[in-house]
């Protein structure tokens, strides 16, 4: 919203003390958040009013040569008569009618801020031309380029500084909306203004319109009727009719013109530009229909206006053009039935003011803002009006408004409906001084806070220390104490409030459970097993999903997703990490291995007991290698977690679970009796569709099943005082024996004699297509009670040959 | 005649000298000996040194610039990273630990009661709009704000108030809005959010504790100021900024956003079950993305979740 700092200066007398800049400051520390300072006065620099004394065409061009006169401005451009010659294209140009200059030196103001386009002295077909004759659109008023602004001789004369006729020398505030979101008294000037006083400390002087109720005299010569369905839709709306006259557009750039270009807007005609101003000052919007127009389309004799919401697919064509299907959200303004206006939003096509028009309705009313909302969302339309009725206008504003604007148009009501089903009762707010104190942790005295709230409208009653606060007609958004506190605080600035510290009892914090699990394997991972850590969206494709051989409808599906590539919750980490492989390989990364911890979800998990889907936290890592560089890092990763694990082939749960793990190839991981997930090499097929080419594995599991697991692993080398032995010790056995059956053997082998062992496997050799395989193991040992001396050694290693021997593996 | 032998041979020479010793009248003796004494002790240490030197004079000297010497093969050092947000994230979440705040974590899929109406929003109130969320085929939302924890909060720690504690939590996690990204917006970010109830909380407290957490961080004396702020949720309800802190650059007078904050609205403690004529609070919730972009000097928030190694690995 745009705020001219000039309007605010002529509701409230702005101390000298206080500099513009100050005063920005605070208007952004008290009231919102100003986002640009647009500075006018620079940007309506060296442009005057200036009288064309002489326009002659200049031959086979659309060009006239002009003479203007200046009066005061820039002598040292004058000729031997005292004018500057100009070139000037624009059709309307002519001798006698007032102009407006940009000089040589100066920006072009719709330029300004962007290119900045600074004028000079230049020829045009041979003529000098000392600036130009500017048009609305040059001047940062309009888009179209059609004309020359002309100006009215009644309100400026040749030489007078055009943004002083005009009051450009201004200051624009570009303020946030979304944080006066609750605050509809603040979406016109005056509320604004009101507002600037109470940061001020300055008692506002309400503006007439806001102290009457609004009630004008009038005969009612003309019948006309509202009707109301629903008043939640529309607690009040109130309406005059009235003949319209002299209402065609000025052919002069208007000060009203100037007035809403400041703020955004286009002029119109004199009517719209008039109501239109009154909304930018009071935040209530009007809107005109044309009378006779209304009644013919109701089909009756007289005006019988029905607010009601709208029917499903029921049509209008609104004063764009465009024809819109209603929702059944919609409010329609009906002239008996028949649809005349989108309330709030736009007017009919079949009740516009046009040239024909001899009779008008002035509506003033105030419709649900949460009904708006929609009607906004659905049919695309962000008019400054329905920006307002968006925020809730209140609805005792609705007559003094309209009443001001009958006023204001000079023109006698034929008829004046006010339908007030609406009313609701004033609000009465209770509160002590402590509470003001108490919440902000001030010391404000009952004085200074009655004072800050009586300078913005509010009535307070003091009983004691208590007291009791009426908010102002127009204030929609104060219910209770807290909101009266906010105003307190607020007005006289949080940045005020003296910092404090709570006092706490010396515990320690308790730190959510998963939150350090996943620190700690930061650590390991990143830290000790170099991997890099990954964060990827939660939402994937279907696409992924099935490319992973997954079940799309397993996923929660996005309605609104942003793309397709984002339309599912994921049920699992490793599909968003594969996605993630070949990218970088083609950035020229060899080896590396991938991982992210994150929140994943599976529809089939169903929902928790407060009804919100079951969430688990996944561990899932990508690795540019075969399943056994995995294996080692997954048992290192274990290891250093102290968590005991054991492994397994993979079983069908698993695999049913990590679809895309070669079942040939994975393993999955077994804590506490529980599956967690499992680890292994990617399938051929599903590689092929990430197009990667080499071997890749990865894991997944779920770090929930980790949480209040036993975290200690027995130490299961025990220091002897005695010397260990060791040997390298190689077994030949069938290719098919399955490596973990020896090392069992050999194991509980050992453990069967008492000896602190130490087996590390050292390699597996097999010659192509043999029918076996050595394995070789390098054993360390000893005893808790003696040293081993040779005997006993043979024999260890004489029980070593015979317990293998019974699987049919030999010593080499 | 090399160094050391030079010194030897001085040492040789030196030798000799004691037997002038017995040469010289009684009370010379002592001085001239303690004398010759040092002068033994010099050249030892000399001595020690040159030997230690020829000990190293064959080392030939190496081009250290080079990453390995010739013939050999290039040393790699491979390492692992973590997330640049991750660790901007525990940092944030061990400052507040450290004030004494409880962590807990926030969900990633969440319903419109959590989100909305245990904060205050009315049903259809155009500030639900504000937030655009997603939205699944069940109707649950992937949260705007880690906000959509606070009921979870209040309620899982209402029993320490009650037993005369307080209230003190934060709560990091993921949160979505459904905008294009660009440079400076993401659909995906993380926020941490906070809630503190009490006796006696206020709103002095807050800005204290608020201020005391970016000065911890920063790990300097910070300015903040406010702007007033609106969200259902809290009443008061301002924004915070803060001075820019020198290690970003600052040099006094910029201003940066940080966070949205406010005393905890009646309707929202109430609807925890915990009684707001006795009970205060304050609540705030900000961005990771931004803290972790203004540290790192980074132009674009897409590179977060890019998972680009070459972006990964710069941290």
């Amino acid at each position: 919203m745009k705020i001219s700092l000039n309007e605010i200066k002529k509701y409230v007398n702005i101390p000298d003390s206080v500099t513009d800049k100050e005063l920005i400051e605070l208007i952004g520390a008290r009231l919102v958040e100003v986002e640009e300072v647009i500075d006018l006065d620079k940007k309506y620099d060296g442009i005057y009013i200036a009288k064309v004394v002489q326009a002659e065409p200049i031959p086979e061009t659309h060009l006239n040569l002009c003479r203007i006169d200046a009066g005061e401005a820039m002598p040292e451009l004058r000729d031997e008569d005292g004018l500057i010659q100009v070139v000037c294209g624009a059709p309307n140009v002519h001798a006698g009618m007032l102009a407006v200059w940009i000089t040589p030196g100066a920006i072009v103001p719709e330029t300004y801020g962007n290119e900045n386009f600074r004028l000079s002295v230049r020829k045009l077909r041979g003529y000098e031309s000392f600036g130009m004759l500017a048009g609305a659109d040059e001047l940062g008023f309009d888009n179209e380029h059609k004309a020359i602004a002309e100006i009215d001789p009644k309100i400026a004369q040749a030489g007078d500084s055009f943004k002083e006729v005009f009051e450009l020398d201004d200051t624009i505030l570009d303020v946030e909306n979304k944080s006066l979101t609750h605050r509809p008294d603040c979406f016109g000037l005056i509320g604004f203004a009101r507002e600037v006083a109470g940061i001020l400390g300055i008692r506002f002087e309400e503006p007439e319109v806001f102290t009457e109720v609004g009630g004008l005299e009038c005969a009612n010569n003309l019948k006309i009727r509202v009707n109301i369905s629903n008043k939640e839709l529309c607690p009040r709306y109130s309406c005059a009719v009235f003949e319209l006259k002299n209402n065609t557009p000025s052919k002069f750039l208007t000060r009203e013109a100037v007035f809403l270009a400041k703020a955004g807007m286009r002029s119109i005609d004199p009517m719209v530009d008039l109501t239109n101003v009154l909304m930018l000052k009071t935040g209530q919007p009007l809107h005109a229909f044309d009378y006779d127009k209304l009644v013919a389309v109701g089909g009756k004799s007289e005006a019988e206006i029905i607010v009601r919401e709208a029917h499903e697919d029921e049509v209008l064509q609104l004063l764009d053009g465009k024809t819109i299907k209603c929702v059944p959200t919609d409010i329609l303004i009906t002239s008996n039935n028949a649809p005349v206006a989108l309330a709030g939003a736009m007017g009919g096509k079949n009740t516009e003011i046009d040239a024909s028009t001899k009779r008008v309705i002035l509506e003033s009313a105030t419709f649900s803002l949460y009904n708006l909302r929609k009607t906004q969302m659905a049919h695309g339309i962000f008019s400054e009006a329905i920006t307002r009725f968006t925020k809730g206008q209140p609805a005792a504003m609705t007559m003094p408004v309209l009443s001001e604007a009958i006023k204001l148009l000079k023109v006698e009501p034929l008829a004046i409906v006010d339908e007030y089903p609406g009313k609701a009762a004033e609000v009465k707010i209770e509160l002590r001084v402590d509470d003001v104190n108490g919440l902000l942790g001030t010391h404000y005295d009952k004085q200074e806070i009655v004072r800050t709230l009586e300078n913005v409208g509010f009535r307070v009653a003091e009983n004691e220390d208590k007291l009791s606060v009426t908010a102002p007609k127009w204030r929609t958004d104060t219910h209770i104490r807290e909101d009266i506190i906010e105003e307190v605080g607020r007005l006289l600035g949080y940045d005020n409030i003296e910092l404090s510290l709570p006092m706490r009892k010396f515990i320690e914090p308790e730190i959510d459970a998963m939150v350090e699990l996943k620190n700690e394997l930061r650590e390991i991972l990143s830290n000790m097993l170099n991997m890099n850590e990954l964060l990827t969206y939660s939402f994937i494709s279907k696409k992924l999903i099935e490319k992973v051989g997954g079940k799309v409808e397993n996923s929660y599906e996005i309605v609104n997703s942003i793309s397709p590539e984002l339309q599912c919750f994921r049920q699992q980490i490793v599909p968003s990490l594969l996605d993630k492989v070949r990218e970088n390989t083609k950035a020229g990364f060899g080896e590396f291995s991938l991982y992210e911890m994150n929140q994943v979800t599976n529809r089939e998990d169903g929902l928790s007991d407060e009804e919100t889907p079951v969430l688990k936290t996944h561990l899932g890592v990508v690795e540019l290698g075969n399943f056994y560089t995995l294996k080692a890092k997954v048992l290192a990763m274990l290891k250093e977690l102290r968590v005991q694990v054991e492994y397994q082939a993979i079983g069908a749960e698993m695999t049913e679970q990590y679809p895309y793990l070669e079942p040939k190839r994975s393993a999955e991981l077994i804590v506490e009796g529980r599956k967690i997930g499992a680890f292994g090499e990617i399938k051929k097929s599903v590689r092929n569709k990430f197009k990667l080419e080499t071997v890749i594995s990865a894991m997944e599991i779920e770090l929930d099943k980790i949480i209040g697991v036993k975290r200690e692993v027995e130490a299961k080398v025990k220091i002897s005082k005695f010397p260990a032995v060791e040997r390298d010790l190689t077994f030949t056995v069938a290719s098919d024996m399955v490596f973990g059956r020896v090392l069992n053997v050999l194991e509980s082998c050992m453990e069967r004699q008492n000896l602190n062992t130490e087996i590390t496997p050292v390699s597996i050799y097999q010659v192509e297509d043999s029918p076996t395989k050595n394995l070789s193991f390098h054993v360390k040992f000893s005893s808790p009670t003696q040293t081993l001396g040779a005997d006993e050694i043979s024999a260890i290693m004489e029980s070593i040959n015979v317990e293998m021997a019974q699987i049919g593996a030999t010593i080499v | 005649m090399s160094e050391i032998d030079k010194l030897r041979a001085e040492l040789k020479a030196l030798s000799s000298e004691y037997a002038k010793i017995k040469t010289l009248p009684p009370e010379e003796r002592g001085g001239f000996g303690k004398e010759i004494n040092i002068k033994k002790q010099e050249i030892l240490a000399k001595l020690a040194r040159a030997e230690e030197e020829a000990e190293n004079i064959d080392v030939a000297p190496i081009d250290i610039s080079a990453p390995c010497a010739p013939n050999e093969t290039i040393p790699k050092v491979k390492r692992g990273t973590k997330h640049p947000l991750m660790v901007e994230l525990s940092r944030v979440v061990d400052v507040y630990a450290s004030m004494g705040f409880n962590v807990m974590e926030s969900r990633q899929l969440d319903d419109e009661f959590h989100m909305f109406d245990s904060l205050n929003f009315t049903k259809g109130h155009p500030a639900r709009d504000g937030y655009d969320t997603f939205r699944t085929s069940e109707g649950f939302i992937p949260p705007a704000h880690t906000s959509t924890m606070q009921h979870r909060a209040l309620k899982k720690y209402k029993e320490d108030l009650e037993n005369g504690g307080q209230i003190a939590v934060v709560i990091p996690g993921r949160v979505f809005r459904n905008e294009d990204a660009d440079a400076t917006h993401e659909h995906t970010f993380y926020q941490c959010e906070g809630v503190f109830v009490s006796k006696d909380a206020t709103m002095g407290q807050m800005f204290g504790v608020l201020k005391h957490f970016f000065e911890a961080y920063y790990g300097q004396a910070l300015r903040i100021k406010t702007q007033p702020g609106y969200f259902p949720f809290t009443e008061p309800s301002a924004e915070l900024l803060i001075e820019k802190p020198e290690s970003l650059g600052g040099k006094g007078g910029d201003w940066l956003e940080m966070l949205g904050c406010g005393m905890i609205h009646p309707n929202v403690l109430k609807m925890a079950g915990i009684n707001p004529e006795v009970y205060h609070g304050f609540a705030w919730g900000g961005g990771i993305d931004r803290l972790a972009m203004l540290k790192y000097g980074l132009n674009d928030v897409r590179y977060f979740e890019s998972g680009k190694l070459e972006f990964l690995e710069e941290f």
